[in-house]
């Protein structure tokens, strides 16, 4: 049967129905009380963390849950593939080289995605249950939908980096921690440094050891078309509201959640751009729902004499504050209020990703 | 994340091996290029779906969905099927109740399972689930939670278990030497219409079994793709609807809704790539498109019932299943 699902709030149907309504209303009033709808939780953030690899970073919230994320890379063989455009690009290449002298233009397109192995580790789970399964290819997805990453692994015909992001949450999952471990991967892709390229063109590659002089992988200094990792951002509605990195039991009265991963798009009218949207069943849908003293004998109510009379008395409950657990889905206007909320000039995104940035600076 | 290998068996090479390069490809640059299937439908036009109800008769509910391929080999001198078709079954197992050492759950659980057919795609796929069908058991499992109506069955669990017989591409098969045409933006496209043709094959499913849903989820697919022939930049980029992904070269964008039509909400939407600004239009598309699915989905259904009734009708036996009064009217 069902695997158990990622820790369970404790909740009973009344407090549950209690922290709906605080919810619903306009403001909504959160668990931490001290915040509005678009606060996120504070957290400690760290990077360069760990010796051994390319680019590290650690982040701790407030509520103890904690993530790291090591990337490593390495040099790979490409492997020769026969393919009938090949020569092709021979016979171009051979007639117009002064086209294809940019650095860029010749990594371009060239990159794959196999080039990019993430694997994300989370306690208490084994790595092929759905929860882990789904955190990685959302993170994946995000970092491969620009293309420009993997393009950038390309070192020439025979060789190429092979990236591996490992990610791993320290703490027990206490929220859902697709936000914090998004946020981890994008500090520590933002401080990953590659060995400085010494050899030329189809040679074997050869690298500068001098760390210093290591280039990041991704550069600051292109004013033209500056990347950044991809951020996730975690949005629940309840009701008309929305409520962005909810916690844990804010979760556990949720009519939908969203999550929305976009990077940063300076050259557009908006703050970020979206590459990836994804539902998440809200485990809302699990609780239990609420008896109406009408219903229980022991509060003086009668108890229906059978299971159609019952049934007809749970549907007229709908809005008597009676907890039921949420059912249909998100509306469309909800869906794209959300989207805008995120991505437009001065939302969230784009703090989310100033904010990251600023660690490395500072 | 290494799947785990399976050692009980005698496996075939987990890469394949390479389809042959035809000499003719090499020697005429232009004519792998003009085997290149093209989309023939209009922007807004979907694919044809046949469905039916009740074709697994010891499972509680069950369905089974084929789209067929539209564009027709625009040579005789290939053997290669230019696009390939989508067949999907579902079987539904429950509601039944849990086991005595299962923790009391107070609604249906929910479990889904979508396996490929190790013959499904071009690449092999092994027996062990691998990471990319875990996760799409993990949206349709999104896309299903919210429509059943769980609180009515506490301490009971389900089991939706989808087979994909045979799946959409990924990308056209004279591309696939070079990943960069069809998987600039994360490629993967195919997965998207696998997805929507579960959620409508599944939903079926559901129904067949006769478990309380609040609406009838339909998925739909919508996606932007480059078109190069457009002159500027503004109208290369086109929203279609039901997007094969083998007649395009370079698909943008795509997005699966499962959608909700009489109550115009969405449980499932996995959009991905680079959507740029009009990521409404491409949600509104998709949900265009489920409601083109649903279509099918209430004629396919009221077909059932109204097979069902017939049946009741002429035969007076009370106990006789769904199943056992077809077998009867087939015989008398």
């Amino acid at each position: 049967m069902a695997p158990p699902q990622a820790a369970h709030v404790n909740l009973s149907p009344a407090e549950l129905s209690f922290l709906r309504a605080t919810l619903a209303q306009t403001p909504p009033i959160r668990l931490d009380h001290t915040k509005g709808p678009k606060d996120f939780r504070s957290m400690r953030a760290e990077y360069d963390v760990l010796p051994g690899a390319n680019g590290s970073a650690r982040i701790a919230l407030e509520d103890g849950t904690e993530a790291l994320v090591g990337v490593k890379a390495e040099v790979e063989k490409s492997p020769w593939r026969p393919s009938a455009t090949e020569s092709n690009v021979l016979s171009v290449a051979a007639r117009d080289v002064e086209m294809r002298d940019q650095d860029e233009d010749e990594s371009r397109g060239k990159g794959q995605n196999a080039w990019i192995e993430m694997s994300v580790e989370i306690p208490g789970f084994r790595d092929d249950d759905p929860l882990p399964v789904f955190l990685a290819s959302m993170l994946t997805e995000s970092l491969l939908a620009s293309g420009e990453l993997k393009d950038r692994l390309y070192i020439n015909r025979r060789f190429h980096w092979k990236l591996y992001i490992d990610i791993l949450l320290l703490s027990p999952p206490l929220s859902y921690p697709l936000a914090l471990l998004s946020m981890t991967t994008h500090l520590a892709l933002l401080t990953s440094r590659l060995p400085a390229l010494k050899s030329e063109k189809d040679e074997d590659p050869l690298f500068d050891d001098d760390w210093d002089a290591s280039v990041p992988l991704y550069p600051k200094d292109r004013p033209t078309q500056p990347d950044t990792p991809p951020v996730i951002v975690l949005a629940m509605a309840v009701g008309s509201n929305i409520i962005f990195d909810p916690c844990k039991e804010e979760l556990s009265v949720a009519d939908a959640v969203l999550a929305v991963a976009c990077t940063s798009a300076p050259s557009s009218p908006n703050g970020a751009r979206v590459v990836s949207i994804r539902t998440i069943d809200p485990p809302s849908h699990l609780t239990p729902p609420g008896i109406p003293n009408a219903m229980n004998s022991a509060t003086g109510g009668t108890v229906p004499a059978s299971g159609a009379e019952a049934l007809t008395q749970r549907e007229l409950l709908a809005n008597s504050g009676v907890w039921t657990p949420p059912r249909g889905g998100m509306k469309r206007g909800l869906i794209s209020e959300v989207v805008k909320m995120v991505v437009e000039k001065g939302g969230i995104a784009e703090e989310v990703i100033g904010a990251l940035q600023s660690i490395e600076v500072g | 994340m290494a799947a785990a290998s399976d050692r009980r068996r005698i496996n075939a090479p987990s890469s394949g091996t390479s389809a042959p390069v035809f000499a003719r490809t090499v020697k005429e640059p232009g004519y792998l290029q003009s085997l290149r299937p093209a989309r023939t439908r209009r922007p807004n036009e979907l694919r044809k779906t046949f469905l039916q109800t009740g074709i697994v008769p010891s499972a509680s509910g069950s369905a089974y969905l084929e789209i067929p391929t539209t564009s027709t080999p625009n040579s005789k001198s290939t053997l290669i099927p230019p696009t390939s078709s989508l067949k999907i079954t579902a079987s539904i197992q429950g509601p039944k109740p849990l086991p005595r050492s299962a923790p009391f759950s107070p609604s249906l659980l929910l479990t889904t399972t979508v396996k490929f057919a190790p013959f499904a795609t071009r690449h092999r796929r092994g027996y062990i689930r691998d990471a990319a069908e875990r996760d799409l058991g993990v949206h349709l499992e999104t896309a299903l939670r919210g429509v059943i109506i769980g609180e009515r069955w506490p301490k009971s669990g389900v089991e939706v278990v989808i087979t994909v017989l045979e799946g959409d591409e990924d990308g056209w098969w004279g591309d696939a030497g070079q990943e960069s045409a069809s998987g600039m933006n994360g490629g993967g496209w195919a997965l998207l219409n696998v997805l929507a043709g579960c959620i409508t094959v599944a939903s079926a499913a559901i129904v067949d079994a006769g478990i309380d849903v609040v609406d009838v989820v339909s998925g739909g697919v919508a996606a932007i793709v480059r078109d190069p022939t457009a002159r500027n930049e503004t109208e290369r980029k086109v929203r279609i609807l039901d997007p094969s992904p083998a007649e395009h070269q370079e698909i943008v964008a795509a997005c699966v809704v499962g959608y909700l039509a009489s109550r115009d909400e969405i449980t499932e939407i996995w959009m991905k790539g680079d959507v740029g600004a009009d990521s409404d239009g491409l949600i509104e598309g998709a949900t265009y498109a489920a409601v083109g699915s649903v279509g099918v989905l209430k004629d396919v259904l009221l077909e059932a019932v109204e097979a069902k009734f017939k049946n009741q009708a002429a035969t007076t036996s009370k106990e006789g299943t769904k199943r056992k009064q077809q077998d009867v009217k087939m015989t008398g």
